[in-house]
């Protein structure tokens, strides 16, 4: 936003500073963590600047070592599962609820999203002490339950913004054509919807991917995920390997967001939105 | 456009995958709860290593805090995740009285008279090592004026910087009334009498704004090789390991006045690798291999056969020389006030740290 | 339709509600009383509260106690009754433990051999009061209250005495939080909304850089940077602002630096979109109708701008609130939150009464935060009509 000529010098003194402090909340979000990532790759043991000599040791270690590697390995399977249930639980929910006409919709979409808003360590407490009775602490599919449960409004809500830009018309105009209706879900409706389906099983995924304290009071010692492994390394040593980790993590999510943002893109393409 | 059809062969592939995931594998193991960080690395090294590859099974081992909390609400709520756990001689105590520590008679698989000398075995528990808590300072930071007591630790004036505690109120009431001039010897009958826990609080109070507590041994390691704290009280075996791996210069001034106990291995109630655990304590007690656990970590053995394997050189690292100024976490004065008080403590702590 | 959504209702009711509400029943269950001391229960309903009850309530107790002998009830029961008196643990399992019913005599006096504190009758009422399968014992606890000796609620006082704090304290740092997030967060999405597309996607795509970072790797992050030789203090020693380091970490500034920038994306991404669509025109209408800058910005800017301010500022309140892991790593003992305590409750002291008590309190202040917001911005923030 360009000064206009009129402006005053306390418009102009006042906008410079605005940019100013702009540009100092920037740094103060992005440099952190910026700083942080080259430490992954020091030669040495401790955190400090300078480097002593760059070396990918740790990054061997976080490769090699068995700890690392079953703590990523159990990160995937779970993340991916979990996508898997809350992606279809998801998609179905949010046609549900678009269909829907009943004035039960406001309090449906509540109840979908009710694990956004209750504390995270209040579920994580809640669920071990439910899981403790039905003796599914430590189990897999204790694990899946509680992430695709916070997984789930992230999917619905994904979803059911895309199908509020969606032309209702052409799944009609199929039909009209002579499409089944699987045959329009199929060549219509899905492929129209999926950047908005992949978007939300994107977020699923990093959801689970990031998730530390359902897994810290609820999963077992076999069960460590990247995460868990990582605020273990806090608490204890923090070495180089956590910082090597938490690239990983950082690498992971930073990816998925692109993936995200060009999904957007595409989606608003395919529905014909044109930018401003 | 992706074959859909190949999209529900993958979800359905991904499902199983998920079926596969850690649970599937099941073969002899052992789970182990212990105190983590250069500790487990030495157990792991004499104890676990060489019994896991004689047995053919694989010991998985999960750190803890030593608290109760996590053997209680394992074995309450009937998720047994752990089969034996190395813990403290009030944990030992209290949860052979709770029902949580399976109860054993040790002289049935050995000799449990070596282990007089530190306080014998318990109904629910075995000592495998002797560690000594006492004043640690970095030697390269710390080089002339190097401090003597306990009140030395409390002045930060003479010596600026913030001071490492454990978060526990065990051993750190001992430490809190050693600094207020009470002989380590008697800190126990003083902690133990009407008021003496009132005076320990006391003390600490003095030093709250400077403390930095510490939860674990690596902890306590790392806040002093980083220079985080000019001082702390940290485990003699966790100091001489990080010196040995880490090149350090930490020293330990255990004429100061030091908190030494055992740590024991006890076996969870209801494990059903317990015949395996107890082979494994078996292995882990004998002379020879607590005379190899020695010479990898500097704590002393429990079993006293072992003395008779180590030499001149090995021998001076322990801490024996200064038992004249331990306080001794043994015996039933020491057990029997924990084990009635342990719980209020803890919470009065906590308090009081939070604060 | 309706059978679409079944399945993920189904699922949150089971996998989300139940669980909750199950933990948060725990704050007024009181199970172990009734339930381990039935006839000691029904012998105290009869009684008064005052002075010490009569032999038939020594002999009650004394059946229970010597029954639950030899099981895991009777540690479980002493903790139970411990949390109301500390040391009462100890009169439970040394009493159940050498008890003998069946020996002839008053059991009074048996009783009052084995440990002397059966004769206060502070523990007899205590038991009395404790009879009923509900109470409010938790409850009382977290709000730092207590029963009167003589009857009655009154104000707990001393070191238990700490939860009212606790809740001042979680709701200060979450306030200061919040405002700093205000202040940092209006100009950027100021400047974000007023740039041209280009930039404005570019000055997106690095606030979203941290929003996709996880929680705990900011917070880690923040641990490396703010010790005693990291970057901060190496830098400020460089610069000759200080000689020696500043402690910037496990305290109080280290939590805020912490908190602030792990929750001000959620400030600004919200206000963004809402300022993003606020016309420019109007500014210039506005000055062409004579308003001063100032003027302008505070009647005709900040009105239309105030809706994404309280969105903003009311989900970082709340998140914050419930912050853990946070706190848990950057802050010191005496920065700890509910939160904390919650899980300090559930893991530590393994008491689910108090950690439900917590929680049932936070879930309020959440509950009540959010419906007031629901007054002012409409619930549709987060549907879609």
């Amino acid at each position: 936003m360009a000064l206009p000529p009129h402006a005053t010098p306390l418009e102009r003194v006042s906008h410079v500073g605005v940019r100013a402090l702009s540009v100092i909340v920037l740094g103060y979000l992005v440099l952190p963590i910026v700083i942080v990532l080259p430490l992954s790759f020091t030669s040495g043991e401790l955190l400090v600047y300078p480097l002593p000599a760059w070396s990918l040791r740790w990054y061997r270690e976080f490769v090699t070592g068995a700890t690392w590697t079953h703590a990523t390995w159990n990160s995937l399977v779970l993340a991916v599962v979990t996508t898997a249930v809350a992606t279809t639980l998801g998609m179905l929910a949010a046609f549900g609820l678009q269909g829907l006409r009943t004035r039960l919709k406001p309090a449906l979409y509540g109840l979908l999203a009710l694990p956004l808003i209750i504390p995270l360590v209040m579920v994580a407490v809640a669920l071990f002490y439910y899981y403790a009775r039905l003796g599914l602490v430590g189990t897999f599919t204790g694990l899946v339950m509680a992430h695709t449960v916070l997984a789930l409004p992230f999917v619905v809500i994904t979803i059911a913004a895309t199908l509020q830009g969606f032309d209702g018309n052409l799944p009609r105009a199929a039909a009209s054509l002579g499409a089944s209706p699987l045959q329009t879900f199929r060549l219509v409706t899905l492929p129209l919807i999926l950047p908005g389906v992949l978007s939300g099983a994107v977020f699923a995924f990093v959801t689970s991917f990031d998730e530390l304290l359902v897994i810290l009071f609820v999963g077992s010692p076999e069960q460590r995920t990247l995460p868990r492994q990582i605020w273990s390394g806090v608490s204890e040593t923090m070495s180089p390997a956590v910082v090597a980790a938490a690239v990983v993590l950082i690498a992971v999510s930073l990816l998925l967001m692109a993936v995200v943002e060009l999904l957007r893109r595409r989606g608003e393409r395919l529905r014909g939105v044109t930018r401003p | 456009m992706p074959n859909l059809s190949r999209c529900w062969i993958a979800l359905a592939a991904v499902l199983c995958l998920g079926a596969l995931a850690p649970e599937a594998r099941a073969q002899g193991k052992l789970v182990v709860g212990n105190a983590g960080g250069s500790s487990a690395d030495a157990e792991r090294k004499v104890f676990y290593g060489p019994f896991a590859t004689a047995n053919k099974i694989t010991i998985q081992e999960e750190s803890f805090n030593q608290e109760l909390a996590k053997i209680r609400s394992q074995v309450e709520t009937g998720n047994l995740i752990w089969d034996m756990v190395s813990t403290t001689a009030i944990n030992v105590a209290t949860g052979c009285e709770e029902g949580l520590l399976e109860k054993i008679d040790w002289s049935k698989y050995f000799d449990t008279k070596v282990f007089r000398d530190v306080g014998g075995v318990s109904e629910c528990g075995v000592p495998y090592l002797f560690v000594s808590g006492g004043l640690a300072y970095d030697g390269n930071r710390i080089k002339d004026n190097a401090p003597k007591t306990w009140a030395d630790f409390w002045n930060v004036t003479k010596w600026p910087g913030k001071r490492g505690l454990l978060y526990r109120a065990e051993q750190t009431f001992e430490v809190a009334l050693m600094a207020d001039g009470v002989p380590p010897a008697k800190a126990m009958e003083v902690l133990s009498a009407p008021g003496g826990v009132d005076r320990a609080l006391k003390k600490l109070e003095e030093l709250k704004p400077h403390v930095h507590w510490w939860k674990n041994g690596a902890e306590s390691i790392n806040l002093l090789s980083t220079g985080e704290v000019a001082m702390a009280y940290a485990w003699n075996g966790r100091v001489a390991s990080a010196n040995k791996t880490n090149n350090l210069n930490l020293k330990m001034e255990l004429g100061a006045g030091h908190v030494s106990g055992c740590q024991y291995w006890a076996i969870m109630k209801g494990s059903k690798n317990k015949d395996l655990a107890i082979k494994l304590i078996q292995y882990a007690v004998t002379a020879q291999h607590q005379a190899d656990f020695v010479r990898v970590i500097s704590y002393g053995p429990a079993n006293r056969d072992a003395y008779a394997l180590l030499n001149d050189q090995e021998k001076a690292t322990l801490p024996g020389q200064h038992l004249d100024k331990a306080s001794l976490q043994l015996g039933k004065l020491y057990l029997g006030f924990w084990l009635a008080n342990g719980d209020s403590l803890l919470q009065r702590f906590v308090k009081f740290a939070a604060q | 339709m309706l059978a679409l959504v079944a399945p993920s209702v189904l699922f949150i009711a089971l996998f989300f509600v139940a669980p909750l509400g199950l933990f948060l029943y725990r704050s007024i269950d009181n199970f172990e009383v009734p339930g381990w001391l039935p006839r000691t229960t029904d012998a105290l309903s009869a009684w008064s509260g005052e002075g010490l009850p009569d032999e038939a309530a020594f002999r009650a107790v004394a059946e229970d106690l010597a029954a639950l002998n030899g099981t895991t009830a009777l540690p479980l029961l002493g903790r139970r009754l411990n949390h109301n008196i500390p040391g009462f643990r100890g009169l439970i399992t040394g009493t159940g433990s050498r008890v003998d019913p069946a020996r002839p005599g008053r059991m009074r006096e048996q009783l009052l051999a084995l440990d002397a504190r059966w004769g206060e009758p502070v523990y007899w009422q205590t038991i009395r009061r404790e009879r009923h399968r509900l109470t409010a014992f938790y409850l009382l606890t977290a709000l730092d209250l207590r029963y009167a000796p003589g009857g009655g609620i009154e104000l707990a006082s001393g070191e238990s005495a700490i939860f009212l704090g606790l809740l001042g304290r979680t709701l200060g740092i979450s306030l200061v939080v919040t405002v700093l997030c205000v202040l940092l967060g209006f100009p950027l999405a100021v400047t974000m909304a007023g740039a041209s597309p280009a930039r404005a996607n570019l000055l997106l795509v690095l606030v979203l850089i941290p929003f996709w970072t996880s929680l705990l790797v900011r917070s880690t992050a923040w641990v490396i940077l703010l010790q005693n030789q990291g970057v901060v203090n190496q830098l400020l020693i460089g610069l000759g602002l200080t000689t020696r380091p500043i402690p910037l970490i496990f305290n109080r500034v280290g939590l805020y630096i912490a908190m602030v920038h792990v929750l001000l994306p959620f400030m600004v991404l919200p206000l963004y979109s809402v300022l993003k669509s606020i016309p420019p025109e109007l500014m210039r209408a506005a000055a062409s109708l004579g308003a001063a800058p100032g003027t302008a910005f505070l009647r005709v800017y900040v009105p239309q701008a105030l809706p994404g301010m309280v969105a903003g500022a009311s989900l970082v309140f709340v998140l914050a609130l419930g912050y853990y892991v946070t706190p848990a790593l950057v802050g010191g003992p005496g920065d700890q939150m509910i939160g904390y305590f919650i899980a300090y409750f559930t893991n530590t002291a393994v008491n689910w009464g108090m950690a439900s008590a917590l929680g049932t309190l936070l879930l309020l202040v959440v509950a009540l935060i959010y419906l007031a917001l629901g007054r002012v911005v409409g619930l549709d923030r987060l549907a879609v009509r």
